[in-house]
């Protein structure tokens, strides 16, 4: 009951941010200049077929009614169609605008459909990798507190969260790619190539979770029940990996759950950098041709995930500790 | 606000807390770390303020004769009039590295002083004056939090036109939360202790309260942390610029140049890395210094609550 009460809570909550998104992204979107008609249908159109194609496509309506109209369709499942991209594939725009080719615009729920898994499956595995990467490196840090592994764990953080993403990105993709041959790196053709680009999100993402590793682990190590277990005739392995590791991963999946909202960014850069045809790369290529619809679809999409991430996050602690109320 | 503080009011706080932000400054300078991070910062520092004009070179002018000269020690035809090489147009790479790390530094420090004064000016709103001021501003803070703000931050640089203030304000626009939540807490047990009820009954106003009693206390140990952030931000105009929504060329940033040798990498791996080796060293060094200065004030803190 407690858990139904919880969840029916959280996700009227959760409605109404990912409201409040659409509305903002949508009134940022129309409110800053740039037309998106003038880019659909080419500098050299005249003023008068702008004035006409925006008037069909509603664009001339108050905010709010295009809000409405917008909203109306996303609840039915319609994100709408994007300006720029056709359905067959590759983006036009630009110099060639005819009336005939606007049938056949791409739906962005499709669009997204397509990049969203790819997206995940390299977020899925940068999680992996950071939290192998936090676990070898932190563990040591928090069970040793002032001494050297402690000391290499800071410096090891402070360095990868100096790391620019793209910078390193470029940097793996030379070495590993191009220098050693071992990895490949630009665009998709399998598995091979999310682990570049997951290794650069692990990098970025695993700084955060080090220190919060090791200062909990540190934090825990002193607890009584730390103790108690070695008089207990536990061995030291038992009480690290099976009691104090426990109780210091909670506030590591809080992290993690507000670091996965800050791993999007990174997503942007990796897939941009490493042609990985993923959401990123399809949020840039929006904003840079315009393509209102599909940046809505887009931001809609990601927050209601980071909703539900945070959701899941929250259920998960309660898992791993009981004592945590909701 | 009730009674029972008057007989909790222990040996008053005031000389402690008074010298609390010296005692994290002073623990922080104590360790190995932070005079490595500060040494190397001052090094950078100095050498971004004063060499691009010692050296008279133009970051911007093209000298097609020494074009794609590599750095020193590699190759066989550097020099050490370019110590970091140039680029495709015979650019020299370090004045340019050290410009953009001019005009990284000064975008990183403005952005985090907008979040600074909304987040710290919002947080110390909501802690002080509670209830109905206290709920909006924190359903704002929550809101914003669980906005995707990079989505916003390059919609808004992508349609309009990227200009210094337009991307400080967009940068500060998008995280300030933390900041207010942080101000919000400490100002709400501040703001209970013997002092600020001393100062509201000798009739100071809320504002001068505010300003003049609990802003001195509780900002620097906050502004310390705030360190970190400038790295943090320092990056994302980086990033900005990589994607090309940052500061426009030919204005050299970390961002444009690298983006701009990538496709130089395969016969000029220098234009791309280098600039970023220089990036990273900057933004470590500050790092070293905001993780100390965090891990001092935690320290402090424990101490005394």
């Amino acid at each position: 009951m407690f858990i139904l009460s919880f969840l029916a809570r959280r996700l009227a909550q959760g409605a109404l941010i990912v409201f409040l998104v659409s509305l903002l992204i949508f009134t940022l979107l129309r409110v800053v200049p740039g037309d998106p008609v003038r880019l659909m249908a080419g500098g050299m159109a005249p003023e008068a077929l702008i004035e006409q194609i925006a008037t069909e496509m509603g664009l001339r309506d108050p905010i709010l009614v295009q809000f409405g109209r917008y909203m109306g369709g996303v609840i039915q499942g319609d994100l709408g169609q994007s300006f720029v991209r056709p359905a067959s594939g590759a983006s036009t725009g630009g110099a060639s605008f005819s009336d005939s080719t606007r049938g056949e615009r791409a739906e962005v729920l499709t669009l997204i459909g397509d990049t969203l898994p790819m997206t995940l499956q390299l977020a899925a595995l940068s999680i992996v990798f950071a939290l192998i990467i936090s676990f070898v490196i932190g563990v040591p840090g928090g069970l040793a507190p002032g001494r050297w592994p402690d000391r290499v764990a800071f410096y090891l953080s402070s360095i990868f969260i100096s790391l620019p993403n793209f910078w390193l990105g470029i940097v793996l993709a030379l070495l590993f790619s191009v220098k050693l041959g071992w990895l490949p790196a630009i665009g998709y053709h399998g598995f091979a190539y999310t682990i570049l680009p997951a290794l650069v999100l692990a990098v970025e993402l695993s700084p955060v979770l080090i220190r919060t590793l090791t200062s909990s682990l540190a934090t825990i190590m002193t607890e009584s029940f730390v103790a108690v277990g070695a008089v207990r005739g536990l061995g030291r392995a038992r009480i690290v990996f099976a009691h104090a590791l426990r109780n210091a991963s909670v506030p590591l999946l809080n992290i993690l759950g507000i670091q996965i909202s800050g791993l999007l960014g990174g997503v942007l850069v990796v897939e941009f950098i490493f042609d990985y045809p993923g959401l990123g790369l399809l949020t840039i290529t929006a904003v840079l041709q315009r393509d209102f619809p599909l940046i809505q679809g887009i931001a809609i999409v990601t927050s209601a995930i980071f909703v539900f991430i945070n959701i899941a996050v929250d259920l998960a602690a309660t898992l791993i500790d009981p004592r945590l109320e909701y | 606000m009730t009674s029972i503080d008057t007989t909790l009011a222990p040996a008053a706080p005031a000389l402690r807390t008074a010298s609390l932000s010296r005692r994290i400054w002073k623990q922080a300078f104590a360790s190995f770390e932070f005079r490595l991070g500060l040494g190397v910062f001052l090094v950078l520092a100095l050498a971004a303020a004063f060499y691009p004009e010692i050296s008279g070179i133009d970051p911007t002018k093209m000298v097609v004769r020494d074009r794609l000269l590599p750095p020193m020690f590699f190759g066989d035809n550097w020099t050490i009039a370019h110590p970091l090489g140039t680029d495709q147009i015979g650019r020299d790479m370090l004045v340019r590295s050290l410009v953009g790390l001019r005009y990284s530094f000064l975008i990183g420090v403005s952005t985090v002083a907008v979040m600074l004064v909304i987040g710290c000016a919002l947080g110390m709103l909501a802690g002080y004056y509670g209830g109905k001021v206290d709920a909006v501003i924190m359903r704002l803070t929550d809101a914003q939090l669980s906005i995707p703000m990079i989505i916003l931050a390059i919609s808004v640089l992508g349609v309009s036109r990227p200009t210094i203030p337009a991307i400080i304000l967009v940068l500060g626009l998008s995280s300030w939360p933390t900041y207010a939540r942080v101000t919000r807490s400490v100002v709400m047990t501040e703001r209970k202790r013997e002092y600020v009820r001393a100062a509201q009954v000798m009739g100071a106003s809320n504002l001068r309260i505010m300003l003049r009693l609990l802003a001195p206390l509780i900002l620097p140990p906050i502004i310390f942390v705030s360190v970190l952030d400038v790295a943090r931000m320092m990056i994302f105009e980086s990033i900005l610029g990589f994607i090309g929504l940052g500061v426009q060329p030919p204005t050299p940033t970390f961002g444009n140049i690298i983006a701009d040798g990538r496709k130089y990498l395969l016969n000029a791996w220098w234009i791309a890395t280098l600039p970023g080796v220089f990036l990273g060293l900057t933004l470590t060094s500050i790092n070293l210094m905001g993780a100390t200065l965090e891990r001092a004030r935690n320290r402090v803190y424990g101490g005394v609550s």
